[in-house]
């Protein structure tokens, strides 16, 4: 009973703080975004006094939004596609071969996590510099983020080559499949939540990472991130910025909550069709 | 095929790139600390670099305010998750929805975070119009940009504490019951329950939640651009500043000092932790 009250009166603070630190700040973040340029919003008015969409026209005609989405959103599923080709072969062989040294790799891997965001990224420019590749942006972005995220893609999918059972694969190779044939019917089935969950997950980091798009693309390449930074500095116009804020978050945590229910569904048993 | 030669050709692609990529980026910029690969003239071993650098007031200044914002944001992300964590351990109902809840901010951008906040402490925004409207100002008062970082701590509070609930959380939940029980029943208080049972039990993820927020706040440069202090840089900044003016081996020297900061200050706190949460022993 008594934990039953503290519950309670628990939830209901929280509730509180909640409300302070979710409902308000995206409350006015969408307000803010339908402020109308005729009426600005001042203190005496509890909301915009005329509320439009013409701030998302005016970004959308006539900033660099249009060309930061085109820019973020081929970016992003280009470098979940190279990041996952480029983590399978060691993911195969941290998952499913025995070696020795096998845990050392495991933690080397993690190397592009500990180095600070901003250090790889501007010593990858100097040595995007020293290779002369600086001037194109686009793929000098997307080679980096691709090694960025390596050790997320690797993790997942070393996870997901472990829980392939051999007896599945043995079981094909001796009713006589392929090479390829074992591969769709053994592997394929347990990979399939671990290759989506990386497409994903290296998706949204790459959509939101800022260091390196703000450092080797900076000043012609803007993505969403490194427009939103231009539009809290000294181009801040409010209602502009909380235009490219939603257009920032509200896709990303969509997505986000699409990856947890497909974690929650990568269940070995499942994957591997035995219960 | 021999199996060594199988075994480096599947590793390569993976971390083959990221030994010779994320090696180089540490190597390119420990050896332009010390001179070599010059891009505007000669190349050579030179400490010149780190005894000017150790001569100005902005980097020593620099280091103390990114230790400052590292170690508090990190204490701060913990110390909010612990409570909130163990509160979590055993089910009730909606206890799903509030931790739902409390992790949301790792689904928001850190950009955004800092937008919102902004907004929220804007000279016209809510917090100045509730305080006037309690009567506890007359006037607006300027909050954004404050000098002591509070803005900066409360980003990073607000961005880390969930991910340091989301450790601290496998962690205490994997605390038996008969455990505690047992604690309680010889006596022990909560307070207690904590100290001697919960705590030395959950160290490892304490140490990896203090290390990891606070690897992540010494390195940062977007929340104290926009809501830091006017007066004082952080060492990102400082060396995206030297950047920008193409001082390629004086941004080195900040990225060794902040790899160097980053190392030494996670050892620091994982001793740290373990040595309190552990009544004093470091065994």
């Amino acid at each position: 009973m008594k934990r039953f009250s503290l519950n309670k009166m628990l939830v209901w603070s929280l509730f509180g703080i909640c409300v302070l630190w979710l409902v308000i700040p995206f409350t006015l973040a969408i307000l803010w975004s339908f402020v109308d340029p005729s009426e600005p919003w001042t203190p005496d008015h509890l909301l915009p006094p005329v509320m439009s969409f013409a701030r998302w026209e005016y970004l959308w005609e006539h900033s660099s939004l249009k060309v930061a989405m085109l820019n973020s959103y081929l970016l992003a599923p280009s470098a979940a596609l190279l990041t996952l080709t480029l983590a399978m072969p060691t993911a195969y062989a941290l998952g499913r071969l025995h070696f020795k040294g096998k845990e050392a790799v495991k933690l080397l891997v993690l190397l592009p996590l500990v180095v600070p965001g901003f250090v790889t990224a501007i010593f990858f420019t100097a040595i995007l510099f020293q290779m002369g590749l600086h001037a194109w942006r686009f793929g000098a972005i997307l080679f980096a983020h691709s090694i960025l995220f390596l050790p997320y893609a690797i993790r997942i999918m070393s996870v997901s080559f472990e829980q392939v059972r051999q007896n599945h694969i043995d079981a094909a190779r001796d009713l006589g499949a392929t090479p390829f044939a074992r591969w769709k019917v053994a592997y394929f089935p347990a990979l399939k939540p671990g290759v989506m969950a990386t497409l994903l997950i290296v998706f949204i980091y790459s959509i939101e990472e800022f260091a390196i798009a703000f450092i080797v693309g900076s000043p012609n390449f803007t993505t969403i991130p490194t427009l939103l930074f231009t539009n809290l500095g000294a181009n801040f116009i409010r209602p502009n910025a909380a235009v490219i804020s939603l257009i920032l978050v509200v896709p990303n945590v969509v997505l986000m909550l699409f990856l947890e229910r497909l974690l929650k569904s990568a269940n070995p048993a499942l994957s591997s069709g035995k219960g | 095929m021999k199996r060594w030669l199988k075994i480096s050709l599947l590793l390569m692609p993976g971390l083959g790139l990221i030994l010779i990529f994320i090696g180089s980026v540490v190597y390119i910029a420990i050896a332009q600390s010390f001179g070599y690969f010059n891009l505007s003239g000669e190349s050579g071993f030179s400490l010149e670099y780190w005894a000017k650098m150790f001569d100005r007031l902005s980097y020593s200044r620099a280091i103390g305010y990114s230790l400052y914002i590292g170690v508090a944001s990190a204490f701060l992300a913990v110390i909010f998750a612990y409570p909130l964590a163990i509160w979590l351990r055993r089910p009730f109902a909606g206890s799903l929805f509030i931790s739902a809840v409390l992790k949301a901010p790792l689904l928001v951008h850190g950009l955004v975070v800092a937008f919102l906040y902004i907004n929220i402490i804007s000279y016209n925004g809510i917090v100045n119009q509730l305080l006037q409207a309690l009567g506890i100002w007359d006037g607006p008062h300027r909050l954004q940009n404050d000098s002591g970082a509070v803005g900066v701590l409360i980003l990073q509070t607000w961005k880390n504490m969930p991910f340091a609930l989301l450790l601290l959380s496998g962690a205490v939940q994997a605390i038996g019951d008969d455990l505690l029980d047992a604690a309680a029943d010889l006596g022990a208080g909560p307070f207690d329950r904590f100290r001697r049972v919960i705590a030395p039990l959950a160290v490892s993820a304490t140490q990896a939640a203090l290390v990891i927020v606070f690897v992540g706040a010494l390195a940062d440069f977007s929340f104290q651009v926009i809501a830091g202090p006017i007066n004082k840089q952080s060492l990102s900044q400082l060396m995206v500043f030297f950047k920008g003016y193409g001082r390629w081996h004086d941004a080195a020297v900040i990225a060794v000092t902040l790899m160097g900061l980053g190392i030494a200050g996670s050892g620091v706190l994982a001793l740290f932790s373990r040595f309190v949460l552990r009544g004093g022993r470091l065994s």
